[in-house]
């Protein structure tokens, strides 16, 4: 029970209708004896009552089939990988941005970023730390070919590590400073995981010569070609790794 | 599902009429609503409030749009490139004395506008206003008052815009 005179509040509560009934009735019976509040509070009535006018036609529009819950909810389905990649690329353009960032001040000269820095990025992500789902795992021999072909169609072929054990399992596609990449990973039966990575030389044409570098745990053997940049990524101490630098030609 | 669904398509009108009376463009109004259904159906689950359904999907509706807001500020000039226009009115333009409560209401804060709509126009509760602005019953008490003040005053014209004033 509110006490009399009402508050400001109890005011704008009986404005609301959010007072009990019986204190709704005794603010009426106060304000009939109270001109200048009552006029006030009429004034509080009526701006609500406009508004609700004047907004009441916005709720007749057409409705806006975009935004049916069956229609979004499908969307959100189709979408989620989608997402998924991009939230990927996001984590790759900010860590391979802060290291390079480390770098130039570290070495403060022209060209501080390591080739395919960021292929070494991916794998740590991806491969060991599997952060993210694949947008597309194999189910037959081949498939991975054709999948990658769909994106870098004079890239070239995948290399066949078979011979030492190791078949393509996924891909995932990125997008990194130089344009969109994709990494394949391949893994052998024991869990193993080398990963092959794909993309543009970026804006200033930076092409590779044949190369191979370490980073920390990773090695990663690189070249360009067909207009790509390349990089094969596995970790230093894995025999299977060692083999494979012997026996493969890029 | 269907239910839930069938729940939604209610609510939808209504939280349009929110994003307009936030945004003051109809397009923009609709990605917001539809940025908030996106939101509200994938964190269904585990995010859902067990009150009002429609005071949740205001509540998400209403971040959104200040996520957004703080967004477009920060990248106003982007933002302008890409539409051709510039959602933030200047505040001189603001000022202008209203002709209609529509016309004073499009002048109010976005929170004012927020809490009126929620209040004066949906009929909600001051307990579940104050669960969607994450303050005490009392302090929506407080905001509403002023709210309610300074539409009266831009109703009625009492206020003068500065650049008027400086024009005399």
């Amino acid at each position: 029970m509110i006490s009399l005179p009402p508050s400001e509040r109890d005011l704008h509560a009986y404005v609301d209708h959010q007072l009990s009934d019986a204190d709704r009735r005794l603010v009426e019976t106060w304000l009939a004896t109270q001109p200048t509040v009552a006029a006030q509070v009429r004034g509080w009535q009526q701006d609500a009552q406009h508004l609700r006018a004047a907004l009441g036609g916005t709720l007749q529009q057409p409705a806006n089939p975009y935004l049916d819950p069956a229609l979004i909810r499908q969307r959100l389905k189709r979408q989620s990988r989608r997402h998924l990649a991009t939230a990927a690329a996001l984590v790759l353009a900010v860590s391979v941005g802060g290291l390079s960032g480390w770098q130039a001040r570290d070495m403060t000269m022209a060209s501080a970023q390591l080739p395919m820095t960021d292929a070494m990025q991916a794998y740590r992500l991806f491969a060991q730390q599997g952060v993210l789902p694949a947008d597309y795992k194999v189910n037959a021999d081949g498939d991975m070919q054709h999948w990658l072909d769909r994106y870098f169609t004079q890239a070239h072929r995948l290399p066949n590590l078979s011979a030492v054990g190791f078949n393509p399992v996924s891909g995932r596609l990125l997008s990194t400073e130089q344009g969109p990449a994709a990494m394949v990973v391949y893994e052998d039966q024991a869990g193993h995981k080398i990963s092959f990575y794909v993309r543009p030389p970026g804006p200033e044409n930076n092409l590779l010569p044949r190369g191979s570098r370490s980073d920390g745990e990773l090695q990663a053997e690189y070249w360009s070609g067909g207009g790509y940049n390349y990089a094969m990524v596995s970790p230093t101490t894995d025999p299977a790794a060692q083999m494979l630098k012997k026996t493969v030609q890029f | 599902m269907n239910e839930i669904d069938e729940h939604l398509r209610e609510i939808i009108p209504r939280m349009r009429r929110f994003a307009l009376s936030l945004t003051r463009n109809p397009s923009s109004a609709d990605d917001l609503v539809q940025a908030s259904l996106e939101r509200a159906l994938s964190g269904w689950g585990d995010k859902r409030a067990d009150g009002d359904l429609r005071a949740w999907l205001f509540s998400i509706l209403y971040r959104q749009f200040l996520d957004a807001h703080r967004r477009s500020r920060r990248y106003a000039r982007m933002l302008e490139f890409f539409t051709g226009r510039d959602d933030a009115q200047p505040s001189v333009e603001r000022t202008v004395i209203a002709q209609s409560t529509l016309e004073a209401f499009d002048q109010l804060t976005t929170e004012q506008r927020a809490l009126l709509l929620w209040v004066s126009v949906e009929g909600l509760s001051y307990k579940e206003v104050a669960e969607i602005l994450g303050v005490p019953t009392g302090t929506v008490m407080s905001r509403l008052s002023r709210a309610r003040q300074a539409l009266r005053q831009l109703s009625d014209g009492e206020i003068t815009s500065p650049s008027l004033r400086i024009l005399k």
